[in-house]
This record gives C-alpha cells, sequence and structure tokens, in this order.
C-alpha cells in the first residue's frame, strides 16, 4: 500500500479513536461505579457539537464552542443524574438502559426542535497541514490526539492521586464498603456522572469540525463506543483507550483497504474479544449487585 | 374439561376483543396492532421471563423481512413460501448468534445486540448494497402472486392471516409460560446459580428461549415485508431500537397480554400524537422515561391483578389464576 496513505490512514484512526475514547470513557466509569448504562452520553456527545456549531458561528471560535458544549453537557449531565438517575440505582440494569434510551430520544427531539434537522457544518479551527515522515497531515488531528492523551492522563492522576479519585476507585471495586467508612457515595455519583457528561460534550465538539453535525450524530456513533467499550471490558480506563485506539485503526485503515470492512471489522473483533473472554479484554469479574 | 375451557378462555376473549375491534377500526391500524404484537412478544418474553433486555430486536425483524424480500424479489412469487423462509432466516441468525450472545453477562448482552442492529443496518444499507439496493429498498408488491383460500396480497384476508398466525403464536407462548421451561426461564432470571444446583443447563434455557423469541421477531419481519411489499435498512436503524421494548414496557413486561394492550396504546398514540405535532421522538423518550419512573409494570401489568380481583370476587370461592 502507498505509504503517504498508510501514515493519514493512521493519523486518522488516532483521531477518531480519541472521539471513541472521550465518550466509551464515560459508559465505562458511570457501568463501573454505579452499575448504569448511560446511552445518554450520546445525547451530551450530540448536544457537545450543537454548542459548538452555535457558539463557533457567533464568535468565530471553535475552541470557545467546545468549552460551550463541554459546559451546557455537563450541566445538562448534572441536571439528569440529579432528577432521574437518582431514582434508579437501585433497580436492574434494565431500567437505566430504557431511560437512558428515553432521554436520548427525547433529547434528539429536544435539539431537532431548537436547531431543525438540516445538517450544519463547522469550519476546523487549525487550517494547517503538518508533515509526518514526509505526509501532510491536518494539524487539528494531531491536536485532537493530544487533547485524549491529556484527558487520560487527567483521569489518571485523578483516580490515582486525588481522594475522591480514590473513593471512586474504590466505589468501583465495592460500593457499599465506601459508604461504611463514611464516604458520601451519592455526591461521589454525581460528580462521576458530570465528568462522564462533559467527556462526551467534548468529544463532540471537537469531533463536529470533521462531520457534519445532525441530530442523530449520537446514534450514529453508538455502535462504535459499544464495541469500544466491550472490548475493553466495562469499568475499566485502561481497556477502554486500548480498545477505543485499537477500533480508530480498524475503522480508518480498514476503510482503505475495503470500504465496507470499517463498519464490519469491528464487529467481528468484538465477537472473537467475546467468544475467547466474555467480560472484554480488561473487564474483570464484576461483583453483582 | 373445565380446566381447559379456564386455559383457553382468556386466551379465545382476547382475541375476540381483537377481532370485535377490526369492525370498528380502519383496517390499516388493525393490521399494525397484529403485526406489531407478534414483533413485541419475543421481546416482552425476553425481558420479562428471561431477564434479558434485548435491544436488538430490530436486527431480528430486519434479517426476517430480507429473507422474505429476496425470496419474493429474485426468486419466486408465493408469499407463504416467502414467510416460511422468512422465518428459516431468522431461526438461522439465532441459532448462529445466539450461543456467543447468551453466555453473555446481561449487561453485555443488551450492548451486544444494539450493536448488531446497527451492523444489520449497515450490512443491508451499504456492505450488500448490490443485492438490497441500498436505502431505496426493495420493491416486490407487484411480484407477489395471488394465492387460494387467503390471498395475501389483499389486506382484507391478510388481516386475517395476520389474526391466526397470532393466535397460533399466543398459543404456544402461553403453553410456554406454562410449561415447566417457562418456569425454569423465569427460575434463570432470578436465581441462575439455585438453578443450575437442580440440575438444569442455564445455558440451555437461554439459548432455546433466545431462539425462540428471536424466530418470532423474524415471523414479525417477514409478515411485515409481505403486507408492505417493500422492505428497506430503516427497519432496523438503530432510532427504531427502542420501539419493541417501549411497547413491552408499556403494556407490561413478562404478561401474556401486554404486548396486544401495549401495541394498540403505541400505535394510537403515534397515530394521534403524529398527526397533531412532527416532532414526534420527544413525546417517546419522555414517555419512555415518565413509564420507568411511576412504575415498571405497564398498562396490562397494573390492570390485571385488579380484573382477576373483580372476577374472583364475582365469583364464589376465591381462586387465583395462577
Amino acid at each position: 500500500m502507498d505509504p503517504q496513505l498508510l501514515i493519514s490512514g493512521i493519523i486518522f484512526g488516532l483521531s477518531i479513536g480519541s472521539i471513541y475514547f472521550l465518550m466509551a470513557i464515560g459508559l465505562s466509569l458511570c457501568f463501573g461505579l454505579m452499575r448504569i448504562i448511560s446511552l445518554d452520553q450520546m445525547l451530551y456527545y450530540a448536544i457537545g457539537a450543537y454548542l459548538t456549531y452555535s457558539v463557533s458561528l457567533a464568535t468565530g471560535s471553535v475552541w470557545l464552542g467546545a468549552l460551550a458544549g463541554l459546559v451546557v453537557a455537563a450541566i445538562a449531565a448534572f441536571a439528569v443524574e440529579r432528577l432521574l438517575f437518582r431514582r434508579i440505582y437501585e433497580r436492574p440494569l434494565t431500567f437505566s438502559m430504557i431511560t437512558s434510551f428515553g432521554i436520548l430520544i427525547g433529547g434528539i427531539g429536544v435539539i431537532k426542535f431548537f436547531w431543525g434537522v438540516i445538517p450544519r457544518p463547522v469550519p476546523a479551527p487549525i487550517g494547517q497541514q503538518f508533515a509526518v515522515l514526509g505526509t501532510d497531515v491536518p494539524v487539528y488531528r494531531l491536536v485532537i490526539v493530544g487533547i485524549a492523551v491529556l484527558v487520560y492522563v487527567g483521569i489518571w492522576l485523578f483516580l490515582n492521586r486525588t481522594i475522591t479519585g480514590k473513593a471512586i476507585r474504590a466505589g468501583i471495586e465495592d460500593v457499599e464498603h465506601v459508604e461504611g467508612l463514611g464516604i458520601n457515595v451519592s455526591r461521589l455519583f454525581t460528580i462521576t456522572f458530570i465528568i462522564a457528561g462533559s467527556l462526551s460534550g467534548l468529544a463532540g465538539g471537537l469531533h463536529a469540525p470533521l462531520i457534519m453535525v445532525e441530530p442523530s450524530m449520537g446514534l450514529e456513533v453508538l455502535a462504535f463506543v459499544f464495541m469500544v467499550v466491550i472490548i475493553g471490558g466495562l469499568g475499566s480506563i485502561k481497556g477502554t483507550l486500548i480498545s477505543a485506539f485499537m477500533i480508530g485503526q480498524v475503522v480508518s485503515i480498514g476503510s482503505l483497504i475495503y470500504a465496507p470492512l470499517a463498519q464490519m471489522a469491528p464487529f467481528a473483533i468484538m465477537l472473537l474479544v467475546l467468544l475467547i473472554k466474555p467480560t472484554g479484554l480488561y473487564g474483570g469479574a464484576v461483583a453483582r449487585r | 374439561m373445565l380446566k381447559a375451557f379456564r386455559w383457553w378462555g382468556g386466551l379465545l376473549l382476547a382475541f375476540a376483543l381483537l377481532a370485535a375491534s377490526r369492525m370498528f377500526l380502519p383496517l390499516p391500524f388493525a393490521i399494525e396492532v397484529v403485526l406489531f404484537s407478534i414483533y413485541t412478544i419475543g421481546c416482552s418474553f425476553l425481558v420479562g421471563r428471561v431477564g434479558f433486555i434485548s435491544f436488538g430486536q430490530p436486527a431480528y425483524l430486519a434479517l426476517g423481512a430480507y429473507a422474505t424480500a429476496f425470496y419474493l424479489f429474485y426468486f419466486g412469487a408465493n408469499p407463504y413460501i416467502g414467510i416460511a423462509l422468512g422465518v428459516a432466516g431468522g431461526l438461522l441468525a439465532s441459532l448462529i448468534v445466539g450461543p456467543l450472545f447468551v453466555r453473555l453477562r446481561s449487561d453485555y448482552f443488551a450492548l451486544v445486540n444494539l450493536a448488531l442492529a446497527v451492523i444489520v443496518y449497515y450490512l443491508m444499507q451499504k456492505v450488500l448494497a448490490g443485492v438490497t439496493h441500498g436505502d431505496n429498498g426493495l420493491w416486490f408488491l407487484t411480484n407477489i402472486a395471488s394465492t387460494p383460500v387467503l390471498d395475501l396480497s389483499r389486506p382484507a384476508s391478510f388481516f386475517i392471516f395476520a389474526y391466526l398466525v397470532a393466535l397460533a403464536v399466543w398459543v404456544l407462548y402461553k403453553y410456554l409460560d406454562d410449561s415447566v421451561f417457562g418456569a425454569s426461564c423465569l427460575a434463570t432470571k432470578v436465581n441462575e446459580d439455585k438453578l443450575e444446583f437442580l440440575g438444569y443447563s442455564n445455558f440451555r434455557i437461554r439459548l432455546l428461549a433466545f431462539v425462540i423469541a428471536n424466530t418470532t421477531t423474524a415471523l414479525a419481519g417477514a409478515m411485515y415485508a409481505v403486507y408492505l411489499g417493500f422492505v428497506s435498512p430503516e427497519m432496523s436503524s438503530p432510532s427504531r431500537a427502542a420501539d419493541p421494548v417501549i411497547v413491552t414496557i408499556l403494556g407490561g413486561a413478562g404478561t401474556l397480554y401486554g404486548p396486544i394492550v401495549g401495541a394498540f396504546a403505541y400505535t394510537a398514540m403515534k397515530d394521534v400524537i403524529s398527526k397533531l405535532v412532527g416532532n414526534w421522538e420527544f413525546f417517546i423518550g419522555f414517555l419512555l422515561v415518565f413509564i420507568m419512573m411511576a412504575g415498571e409494570r405497564g398498562i396490562w401489568g397494573t390492570l390485571q391483578p385488579r380484573l382477576e380481583r373483580l372476577v374472583s370476587r364475582s365469583k364464589e370461592p376465591a381462586e387465583k389464576e395462577r
């Protein structure tokens, strides 16, 4: 294969993988700590993208837009957690899945109400190209990868160096024990959900210049984010990072070889991983609740 | 004799009501309700009886529909054979993915099934576009030959056919509910370790339940294909993935008549609301959240105990049906 094509393919895969990682980390954390499947992360992703569109249209700065997307997604996540999810933590997993799907579909309706159904373009904030081994690649894609790595480091530091983060990690192991130690678990849940929602919003804001912004964009990435989470193992940050970049590469390189491979190959990999290890690469045996 | 009467009584009453509703409802509405109930009962069985929540039902619906469509578009004209092939397609697909899926924990199961629905969507929309004509779909309404006795190309007789099929499906599910198999399904939902100790295989019970439920869904898909004379990838689009789950929850998960009640309510609401406002997703989403918050038993699940109490009060000795 043409090396130039390959290099741009790898960079493309890394940037796509970064977007998937930012979204999957929220799903994974929410499942690990609260035992909920939060499909509404796809809504915060769409919210992030739409705010990026509107704010960049008003102010001319995409970065400001992504920031606004992050903040509004965090506020939306906070409201949803306080009003709805609070009531279903004790219930079986089915509840969170159906409720969050309801929020997602309802939210798409709200987005259609405000912004209409027409796909909107967002300009790329950095137009320059950067030469990697003699191939020109857009700087913006490299920036996305950099942001994802920063987020990973930030999350790692947060989980390992702060007392709240340590409590979250302990909660993933055994939440009743943490509660017994006198830590306010309900506040921990809110913090985790806000982190998840804001990262999804950030993912939407960063992805917006690369694609068209449309109401059902969350549903388009849904399957890929799911596959990332399943392959990495629910509740594991490291597994999520590895599988996100893996799926990113498979999607990007696969589409260079044979276009339909981009959609089918991740699914085949997921089936293969599940065949060997039903809990995903890094997913441990999670205690039932 | 009395026992047999009681067994059939509720079933026949429900279907008599359904037949009576045909008199004062428009035909497309009645057909939609019947087909949607068949579509939903598999999901209802999986959610309520086996404890598997499946967001992937559209995948099996589309597979059944496409198996029928391929036959009617490319090879033959007999709609009955088409439907049989659709069911066979669904059976085959669930036999292939079943052993893999039912080993998973219920959280992974839900995710994998939804992923499957999206993959089937891409498969039909892009990968097999040469055969499926992509987003344009396959149109074969004129290919369907008229058949003796029940002419499926005419909506009025299609309704009778769909009605009979639904009756057969409900007899099957009522039989399953009462059988040892139904009881063991409920047991794998409640306590799988205990069931394992009793000498049953969780894997086999779940696999059988999975195959039965998804073959029923494929049957619904095949009948949709013959009724509409048209299939498109839109059938398994992720935005419609929640439809059977909504109807299941709306009617009451795991109850026998929940799917009919749910399908009736859902189709009626869809008709009314989409006539009034264009923004349909908003209402569906918030309806779903509202039902989950108000209590998960659904319409029929709330009504059933009350009806039973009413019936048992009118009889002398207080007898419970179950």
